[in-house]
């Protein structure tokens, strides 16, 4: 099929192998866009929506910040976040990605870290107190663990959404990872179906490999017995 | 449970009318309808000029009462043409010399008269006519800023071979295009140009100042380009064809208005100079005007609306 | 047009001028309307689809796991790829986009649907069979409005996904909220009320259908309120 063999020439054409627009270096450009927003991600949502689980407040709030969140298209804050670089004489390769990206990471890192730490049995809780745990041990040693493979579940969701929308950035940018063939097959119409496709399979593919270094990550994070604690109930909080 | 039923009906109801909505609604298509015959779609590309170009002779016809749909800011050129073929263009604003090499893959025409008569012959086997070409044209530029220019003593494209490793910045179809990235390193052996894809000509200007990249393409046209203070490097070597702005009409549509309307369409084009294009793209561009509003506004200056 | 107003005009404008909202009114209108249609007939078709694929895997189990691992797949795939890739086969246009944006509908909705089904006791199921409902009518007047709060609330999520990829279907030339953040990124940067009515105005409208929906999984779930 003659598809299938533009395919396959577009991945043997070593042009496609080297340099900064080669395969390698816009998969590792790929990672790193996922990641990072990803990691901030986490530093902004996880601690404000652990001391709100933890003291039980502010449920409301939780469960509107994550409608919102989710409702906020991240194709249009790519774009409004490049106003405010183009402003700053600041270049668009980068950091306007990373604004949309962290804004579509946090809704379930928060969802999921606050109903974590909010579903852990008030009977732990009290086991804590009556240990003579005060209110800091209490979330670092008997919260954050229990919930942890909750938390986690929340950042998977988050890192998976985000690489697959790295690719928007590419509309804007010369950055966007894998995106760039995408975009790139795009405005070359049919000429262009192969690189599109070749695109979309590298990006998928590097969902699928990250997922499993991610589930071998959590693997050696959460304790066993947590683990099997947890399992059969809270992994699909979401 | 006689509740709930009415409920579940009430619900399905609701479900079917709003598919019954999305159906409905999406086939309002404007224009008259007092002139009978095929609806006019005009398309294009996916730039502000284009934009307001088609606008131009879409709102024209539909003074003169001819039903017009638009179909706009739609894409590449790569991705037009198979529209074309598809017969879903009726009227498309088109740039002679990239219509000939990028649409058609020809060779660049030396002046207008042999690009349109070029140009006739490939849109004939596409059941397209080749109305006359407008006396203004909007050719692509590579532009570099003016500190750029003094440090590397830059004027014309072929002065880029002493100005060490360097960067283009152009829309995606730019790299493989004879009239673009591909074109430079082959006719003038840029080898020292590398290309970096940025489809946006906002973000492009971006880039350019930001120092992202070096040279970049642009319009011709492009206000912007006086106002920033970037250099328009000269070209030499006839990589850049004549690209004066030419409507290309459907034979359909040709054959059911004939001439009343391809004497509006010409006599609208005969005052399209390059001076309207650089007026128009800067109320677009700087002024914040929408491409509709332009087009209304040059229209009613030049007569064509009542 | 001299250099000076040019150079003036240059001056990077006010984040929000209000006086071309109030000029664009009708076109902004016009382009929620659209939205909303774009996303209509993607959670409308969709919605069809899935019941149907969720019908079938109800009768043959052995269905669902593949119906959901493909699935599981498509969510991995970029939605832009997804237009891209169609783009050059069905055109630019309503067909590509909504082929598009049908099968991310989909992936939502089998889910929950057939978790929804499947979440009913088994008790009510045999209360039903006791009673003399065939299976159709069992299907349709207990399983379905009992599962109604799960499939209400992928419905929501498919709505609230949906709305803001048809952002994205600018890029195929299609109208929608998404029309204003493209062309404005498109026109000048440097002019950003048009890139920011498209890009609030979309979250408000995904906020307000999920509202909307909300209200709608009350008012047919009546049940569901005493319990609370």
């Amino acid at each position: 099929m003659g598809f299938i063999s533009d395919v396959v020439a577009w991945f043997s054409d070593p042009s496609h192998w080297a340099g900064s627009d080669g395969i390698p270096q816009r998969t590792l450009d790929h990672v790193w866009l996922a990641l990072l927003p990803t990691m901030i991600a986490v530093v902004i949502a996880v601690p404000p929506a652990v001391v709100l689980a933890h003291r039980h407040i502010g449920r409301f709030f939780a469960n509107a910040l994550v409608n919102v969140g989710r409702a906020v298209p991240s194709f249009g804050v790519l774009i409004v976040a490049a106003i405010f670089f183009v402003r700053a004489g600041a270049s668009l390769r980068f950091w306007p990605a990373v604004v949309a990206l962290v804004a579509l990471a946090i809704p379930p890192i928060f969802t999921n870290t606050y109903a974590g730490i909010a579903n852990v049995s008030p009977s732990l809780v009290e086991a804590g107190l009556g240990m003579g745990f005060r209110d800091r041990e209490i979330v670092q040693r008997l919260e954050l663990p229990v919930a942890a493979p909750v938390i986690l579940a929340g950042i998977e969701i988050s890192f998976v959404q985000v690489i697959a929308t790295v690719p928007l950035a590419a509309v804007l940018s010369s950055g966007g990872g894998l995106g760039q063939y995408i975009v790139r097959g795009f405005a070359q119409g049919r000429g262009g179906v192969a690189e599109t496709f070749a695109g979309a399979l590298l990006v998928a593919l590097l969902t699928f490999v990250l997922q499993r270094l991610f589930a071998f990550g959590e693997h050696l994070l959460v304790p066993a017995g947590i683990r099997r604690l947890t399992d059969q109930t809270e992994r699909s909080a979401v | 449970m006689r509740m709930f039923r009415n409920r579940a009906f009430g619900a399905t109801l609701l479900v079917g009318a709003l598919i019954l909505a999305a159906c409905g609604s999406s086939d309002e298509g404007s224009g008259g309808d007092v002139t009978d015959g095929p609806t006019i779609t005009v398309t294009s590309f996916n730039f502000p000029e284009s934009t307001f170009l088609a606008e131009i002779y879409a709102q024209a016809l539909e003074n003169a009462a001819y039903p017009v749909e638009r179909n706009l800011n739609l894409g590449s050129r790569e991705l037009i043409f198979p529209e074309i073929e598809s017969g879903n263009v009726d009227l498309l604003p088109e740039y002679v010399g990239s219509s000939l090499q990028v649409g058609f893959g020809a060779d660049a025409p030396t002046t207008t008269a042999e690009g349109v008569s070029a140009l006739s012959e490939e849109f004939a086997a596409l059941d397209m006519v080749v109305l006359d070409a407008a006396p203004g044209e909007d050719k692509n530029v590579f532009v570099v800023t003016q500190s750029f220019a003094d440090a590397n003593g830059v004027a014309t494209v072929a002065d880029l071979a002493g100005a060490g490793d360097i960067v283009l910045g152009g829309p995606p179809e730019c790299e493989d295009r004879a009239t673009c990235y591909a074109g430079l390193v082959s006719v003038y052996g840029l080898s020292n140009l590398a290309f970096e894809s940025i489809q946006e000509g906002s973000a492009r200007i971006a880039a350019l100042e930001s120092g992202e990249i070096d040279v970049s393409l642009l319009f011709s046209t492009q206000p912007v380009i006086v106002e920033k203070g970037f250099i328009a490097l000269d070209e030499t070597e006839g990589l850049i064809a004549p690209e004066n702005i030419v409507p290309v009409v459907s034979q359909e549509v040709v054959d059911a208005y004939g001439d009343d309307l391809t004497t509006l369409l010409n006599d609208i084009s005969a005052k399209i100079t390059t001076d309207v294009l650089l007026d128009l793209n800067g109320r677009v561009e700087l002024d914040a005007q929408d491409p509709d509003e332009v087009a209304t506004a040059w229209l009613t200056e030049n007569g064509f609306l009542d | 047009m001299n250099r000076t107003v040019l150079l003036a005009q240059a001056e990077p404008r006010p984040l929000m001028d209000w006086d071309w909202v109030w000029r664009n009114l009708d076109d902004i209108w016009a382009q929620t309307v659209e939205h909303l249609v774009l996303t209509g007939i993607a959670i409308g078709v969709g919605l069809l689809v899935s019941l149907a694929l969720a019908a079938a895997a109800l009768r043959w189990r052995g269905l669902y796991a593949p119906i959901a691992s493909v699935s599981g797949l498509l969510y991995t795939i970029p939605s832009l790829a997804v237009f891209a890739f169609l783009a050059p086969f069905t055109g630019l246009g309503l067909l590509t986009a909504e082929v598009a944006l049908v099968s991310y509908t989909v992936l939502i909705l089998v889910r929950n649907i057939y978790t929804g089904i499947t979440g009913v006791p088994a008790g009510v199921v045999e209360a039903a069979d006791g009673m003399g409902y065939r299976p159709v009518r069992r299907f349709l007047q207990i399983e379905l409005p009992l599962a109604a709060p799960v499939i209400i609330a992928g419905i929501r999520i498919a709505s609230v996904t949906v709305i803001g990829l048809v952002t994205v279907t600018s890029l195929l030339g299609l109208g929608g909220l998404g029309f204003f953040i493209l062309d404005g990124l498109r026109r000048s940067i440097l002019f950003p009320t048009e890139i920011i009515i498209g890009t609030v105005l979309s979250a408000v409208l995904a906020a307000v259908v999920d509202l909307g929906l909300l209200g709608v999984e009350r008012w047919i779930t009546p049940w569901q309120r005493r319990r609370a």
